[in-house]
């Protein structure tokens, strides 16, 4: 076996070694804590080979590689979430050792627990406004008397298209102000590319919302009541999540 | 760590039986791309007014023969519109900067 | 057409689509540089670059 490193998950707050006996860690291995404090570093020994900087460099651009990780990384920061305020860390975290673990929880003290007071008893939800795939089809061919027609009448299709995208976004922004009311905290993201997300349509809207558990029930009675509010969209909202855009601790 | 993680390369893969349609399904997709690129890039110079009448004439009959063409070409293959799978999104985005 | 927003059933809901773990998970977004390998019986052949390509088109517009 090759050097080792410590890949972090997340931090958390209160948790136990009993309480993570369960979680099972990358490539089926085990979850150790680093405490510091009250704060609680979940990570995982790791060959360097793998995870260091040459092999990160190799592996981040291996889709399947990528994936694995993400689902594993996932899995651990879920199973945390569900029973203790977590603060989850950018994928392949890596320390050499526990003690750079603890150095950096220590260095980040405050960043770390104002994080975790911002999401305890919360969760993520994501909700994304798009357009019908009626509204994207492109139009026929004009049949023009002239170049400059044809011109103008394909000026005039980018014009109902700019038109239709704006009444899109009119309505996510309509959708957005209903939920802020029943949230904590929200956050927009950027509008995911269809090649990646796979969604028919023009995404307008991608937004994360921090909803207390305790009015989950009523922020998914309004995501609803704006989805019959708004037939012209797809109003597409999945959760709930652990707080990943609430409290990401990573270099900034 | 580079500036965005790529998902690279996608890779196309053929045999020699599905080769011809695989190619032609790809080529179609990047002429359709460059045929909307140039579509809008024309419609910037018509409404920024530097072209003289005969150049906005001669612009928007090559255009319209070309997306003629295109449609014929695409039906020939049997492919619709959404089979070559363009959204200018983040391309489109790329030209208004 | 009236559509559940919100996936009824808590499992389906509650699942992460990659794409949304990997924009949250990593610090810079995932991009398709937009470049295509070609493949012919298993063998590599060819690798399309369609963004430089893009790029040189706008370069001369």
């Amino acid at each position: 076996m090759g050097e080792q490193g410590r890949y972090l998950y997340a931090v958390c707050r209160g948790l136990t070694p009993e309480a993570v006996d369960g979680i099972v860690g990358l490539s089926g291995g085990r979850i150790d804590l680093v405490m510091e404090g009250d704060l609680v570093g979940l990570v995982s020994p790791v060959d360097l080979d793998e995870y260091g900087e040459d092999g990160l460099r190799r592996n981040l651009e291996r889709l399947d590689w990528l994936e694995e990780a993400a689902r594993g990384h996932d899995a651990v920061v879920q199973a945390a979430a569900a029973i203790a305020p977590t603060a989850p860390t950018r994928l392949a975290t890596i320390f050499l050792d526990d003690e750079g673990v603890r150095r950096r929880l220590r260095e980040r003290r405050d960043a770390i627990a104002a994080a975790l007071d911002r999401v305890e008893g919360h969760e993520e939800w994501s909700v994304k406004v798009l357009t019908r795939v009626a509204d994207t089809e492109p139009e026929p061919v004009p049949v023009a008397s002239s170049g400059a027609d044809y011109l103008r009448r394909k000026r005039e299709q980018q014009e109902a298209r700019f038109a239709d995208d704006h009444d899109a976004h009119f309505v996510a922004e309509r959708v957005h102000d209903a939920l802020v009311p029943v949230v904590s905290a929200s956050r927009r993201l950027s509008p995911q590319d269809p090649r990646l997300a796979g969604h028919e349509g023009t995404m307008v809207h991608n937004a994360a919302y921090l909803v207390h558990r305790d009015r989950s029930g009523e922020f998914v009675d309004r995501v609803q009541e704006q989805s019959d509010a708004y037939p012209g969209v797809v109003v597409d909202a999945r959760g709930p999540w652990p707080p990943y855009s609430f409290a990401m601790l990573d270099e900034s | 760590m580079t500036d965005g993680v790529r998902l690279l390369p996608q890779r196309l893969e053929t045999d020699p039986e599905s080769i011809q349609r695989d190619l032609m399904r790809l080529v179609l997709t990047i002429i359709e791309l460059v045929r909307q690129l140039m579509e809008k890039q024309a419609l910037r110079r018509v409404d920024a007014g530097d072209l003289t009448d005969d150049q906005v004439e001669a612009l928007g009959t090559g255009l319209m023969h070309l997306e003629n063409a295109m449609r014929e070409l695409r039906e020939q293959h049997g492919l619709t519109q959404s089979d070559l799978n363009i959204d200018l999104g983040p391309l489109g985005t790329l030209l208004a900067e | 057409m009236s559509s559940t927003a919100v996936a009824p059933a808590a499992s389906d809901n509650r699942a992460i689509a990659l794409v949304d773990l990997l924009d949250r998970l990593l610090g810079t977004g995932v991009v398709i540089a937009g470049d295509v390998v070609i493949s012919l019986a298993g063998v590599d052949l060819v690798e399309l670059r369609l963004r430089a390509l893009l790029r040189t088109i706008e370069g001369d517009a």
